[in-house]
């Protein structure tokens, strides 16, 4: 997605349960505000690149409730991708509940993920800093440290999943601890 | 509905078996990588399946179960030669106009404006356009047959990155909309990643690797660990060892639910990376899951030593 | 022609009637009206030669033909400036290249040039079935180039007609039989035939060979052999030739053989010929001895010599054209029937 800056509204996160959003007229509705695009280094599957920077744009709030998401045929000619992995990320949204397809018609967002204001976001992000000044006291690379985060973050996921498989925690976004 | 299924297939020229013991079961509305080294065997299975040449051993068909060649299947199948195969001295709209002649369904209008918006200059001779031009001219004419089914021949071989993607991007809106299967070879890998859903790798005149993109990718890791115990310690099927003096890897058929033996670490693995294992490999082991109709069963392993 | 701009598919197998032959037209004509102008273009060069010396030849037939009387001077002249008039057209030999020409030019290239660069892998996966695609183009191209030759043959009948006249003995004009090796086949039905052989065989050497050049070459050399076999070994055996032992044979006839038997009807050899001749009449052996001269003739019949002449009389023309025409069409059908199955096989 093109972030230019960051966005600066504030928005009031929706309780947990998702809210729908009724679909105004179709006539006036402008094309979709985001564009996807591919990143062949990474590693990770096509699908979850395009889910990842929907639920990111949400976040940020370039995509509101109502928005439409880009149409299959358009993702596809942009990305010269297989128009089943666009099907599948839609298909992997719609069951997050944060859109819903009309046949025909589209794509369009439902719900909106909890946004992190600002504020908070400034707080982690120095957070993060300070953590980095200390690795880097212990003589960690930068290299070293992305790997030590990647395998924190895998560590911390994965206990968080087996958490919740156990019945253990309520199915809500949490912040981060740091 | 298979869109390509065949038995036993063999293809012989003079002595040399150029495919043998060919069996498959290609779905339809996928698309379809069709994988290999140069020589694999790859032109051969695509002329057998649009009719330009007649199997020497076992059978195939087409379009769930037509013959290559019948009128149905010439209608329903669009073929795309190695080297575009187009009338030099023609101009586009003179093979627009051939094309048309030749086939029972032809969409004029939607091969034009495709033309034009790729910038296809519409009245200069074939000889005389880009190798690019010339490939989307091929590709355009063959979609514009509303085909069901898409037989590409290393289309891209000849063609620069930009030209490639936007290859690859008429392909595609080509399938969302109209769900034409696609068979695509190439001894390209990394391209083909992004657009395929099913996998078929030749490699010396055999079929290696049958089967659905996901099913693969999720039926095989790499296990990074210690070499000295890399015999003892890996119990799954080992398709590709790669050994250092200390540290080796393995690509293993495992799914991600399978422990991991303690001191090594699991990877995914991505297409490119496993085509080319089995590739290395070729001649030792054959995997197939099976592609007919949709299944959610696990993964079909058929091991063959030769 | 109308644009299909078709959305939705038929239902399968409905309305899988071949498609129209009508659509190859187009397809033929774009795709082989450079050979066609050239055949046109080289035709038309040769007829140009051909009507401006043939307007010359015809007005001094006509000129020796009508003057009076026929023995004076003048006469004679013209007459004499007739037979030597005929140039390098007149013993047909060299117009012999304008059927193999045509049928190399346009039949080899027909399907060799697809198969060697490689666009029969466009051309025959489309929807009209490569058999019937062959077989439109091979049809029409056929009837074409026959067409055409058969067209150009009225031409060259004429051209060469003042030589078939019967009234040219008593003249003194040069005669020919119109069965002579390099005329027959340049008539009206033959030559049609010859260039359709020469085109089917053209287009099966295309199709056997794959490459546009040596199928050329192919052509020109089966077809010379076959030409040159059906002149020397065919021809004189359509109909059972006519044998008599009288003097009726004349030069528009066409004299296959003769020979001279004795009394008995023991052969007798050319050389045993000459010495009975300058033993009986040196004067007559002096004659050079040519069996046809009348003088000769009496003298070796009254010493009981009998001379027989096998022949096919002029007025076995018509059927002639028409037995050779004949089996020259059933040729090209049945090389054009093998180069269609060639096409249906397996190509690659």
């Amino acid at each position: 997605m093109n972030i230019d800056k960051e966005n600066s509204e504030q928005k009031d996160p929706p309780g947990p349960e998702n809210s729908a959003v009724p679909l105004s007229d179709n006539s006036r509705r402008p094309a979709s505000p985001v564009e996807f695009r591919l990143d062949t280094a990474s590693g990770v599957p096509t699908y979850l690149q395009l889910v990842h920077q929907v639920e990111h744009a949400l976040r940020l709030g370039y995509l509101k409730p109502g928005d439409q998401l880009p149409k299959v045929r358009d993702v596809v000619a942009l990305l010269a991708i297989n128009p089943n992995t666009v099907l599948k990320a839609y298909r992997e949204l719609e069951s997050k509940g944060l859109t819903k397809g009309s046949p025909g018609q589209g794509t369009f967002i439902q719900a909106t993920l909890n946004q992190i204001a600002l504020p908070e976001l400034t707080t982690l992000h120095r957070s993060l800093l300070r953590w980095l000044a200390t690795a880097d006291d212990a003589g960690l690379d930068e290299d070293g440290m992305a790997a030590l985060f990647a395998s924190a973050m895998r560590d911390f996921f994965e206990r968080r999943s087996a958490t919740r498989a156990r019945g253990g925690a309520s199915d809500t976004e949490t912040e981060i601890v740091a | 509905m298979n869109v390509v299924e065949t038995r036993g297939l063999g293809k012989r020229f003079c002595d040399t078996w150029a495919l043998r013991e060919c069996t498959l079961s290609i779905p339809a509305e996928h698309v379809v990588a069709l994988v290999g080294p140069n020589g694999a065997g790859k032109t051969t299975l695509l002329n057998l399946a649009v009719g330009l040449t007649a199997p020497s051993a076992g059978h195939l068909t087409v379009l769930g179960g037509e013959t290559p060649g019948s009128p149905v299947a010439l209608d329903g199948v669009a073929y795309v030669a190695q080297d575009v195969a187009l009338y030099k001295n023609f101009s586009a709209v003179d093979l627009l106009h051939l094309t048309r002649n030749l086939n029972r369904q032809f969409d004029t209008a939607l091969a034009e404006s495709r033309l034009v918006e790729l910038g296809v200059p519409l009245k200069r001779k074939v000889g005389r356009l880009s190798g690019g031009q010339q490939a989307q001219l091929a590709l355009t004419l063959a979609l514009a047959r509303r085909p069901r089914l898409l037989l590409l021949d290393e289309p891209m071989a000849m063609l620069d990155p930009v030209a490639r993607h936007d290859f690859m991007a008429t392909v595609m809106t080509a399938v969302a909309d109209d769900g034409v299967s696609v068979v695509l070879s190439s001894h390209v890998l990394a391209e083909l990643e992004r657009v395929a859903d099913y996998l078929v790798l030749v490699s010396n005149g055999s079929v290696q690797v049958a089967g659905e993109v996901d099913d693969l990718l999720a039926s095989h890791r790499v296990l990074t660990g210690p070499a000295a115990e890399a015999d003892r310690a890996i119990t799954s099927h080992i398709v590709h060892a790669r050994r250092g003096e200390a540290q080796a890897h393995l690509l293993v058929r495992s799914s991600a639910d399978d422990p991991v033996p303690s001191g090594w670490q699991a990877h995914p693995v991505g297409l490119e990376e496993l085509a080319l294992a089995y590739m290395r490999e070729s001649g030792n082991a054959e995997l197939s899951s099976s592609g007919s109709a949709r299944e959610n069963g696990p993964t079909e392993v058929a091991t063959w030593r030769r | 022609m109308a644009t299909m701009t078709i959305v939705s598919r038929p239902p399968e197998n409905e309305g899988m009637a071949p498609l129209p032959w009508r659509r190859m037209a187009w397809v033929t004509w774009r795709q082989h009206r450079a050979a066609l102008f050239g055949v046109g273009a080289f035709l038309g060069l040769v007829s140009l030669y051909l009507v401006i010396s043939g307007l010359h030849l015809h007005h001094v037939y006509s000129a020796a033909v009508a003057c009076r009387p026929a023995v004076s001077l003048t006469c004679n002249d013209l007459v004499s400036s007739f037979n030597s008039s005929g140039d390098f057209l007149s013993s047909g030999l060299v117009l012999q290249v304008v059927p193999v020409l045509i049928g190399a030019f346009v039949g080899a290239p027909l399907l060799a040039r697809e198969m060697e660069t490689g666009t029969f892998r466009f051309a025959f996966t489309q929807g009209f079935g490569r058999g019937r695609f062959a077989l439109a183009k091979l049809v029409s191209l056929a009837v074409a180039v026959t067409a055409a030759a058969g067209v150009f043959s009225v031409l060259t009948s004429w051209y060469y007609q003042p030589y078939f006249l019967a009234v040219n003995e008593r003249l003194g004009l040069s005669e020919t039989t119109p069965f002579a090796p390099g005329l027959f086949d340049l008539r009206e039905v033959t030559l049609a035939a010859w260039t359709l052989v020469a085109f089917a065989i053209g287009a099966l050497a295309g199709m056997l060979i794959r490459r546009v050049v040596p199928a050329i070459v192919a052509t020109l050399v089966a077809y010379a052999g076959l030409a040159i076999a059906a002149g020397s070994v065919f021809r004189a055996h359509y109909l059972a030739p006519l044998v008599t032992r009288k003097l009726n044979v004349t030069a528009l006839d066409w004299t296959l053989n003769q020979r001279w038997t004795t009394r008995g009807g023991r052969s007798v050899s050319q050389s045993v010929i000459s010495q009975v001749l300058q033993a009986g009449d040196p004067q007559l052996a002096g004659k050079g001895g040519v069996p046809q001269s009348l003088s000769v003739w009496r003298y070796l019949v009254g010493h009981g010599y009998t001379q027989w002449t096998t022949y096919q009389p002029t007025s076995r023309f018509w059927p002639f054209q028409l037995i050779e025409g004949s089996w020259l069409l059933a040729l090209s059908v049945i090389l054009i029937a093998v180069t269609v199955w060639l096409v249906r096989g397996r190509l690659t």
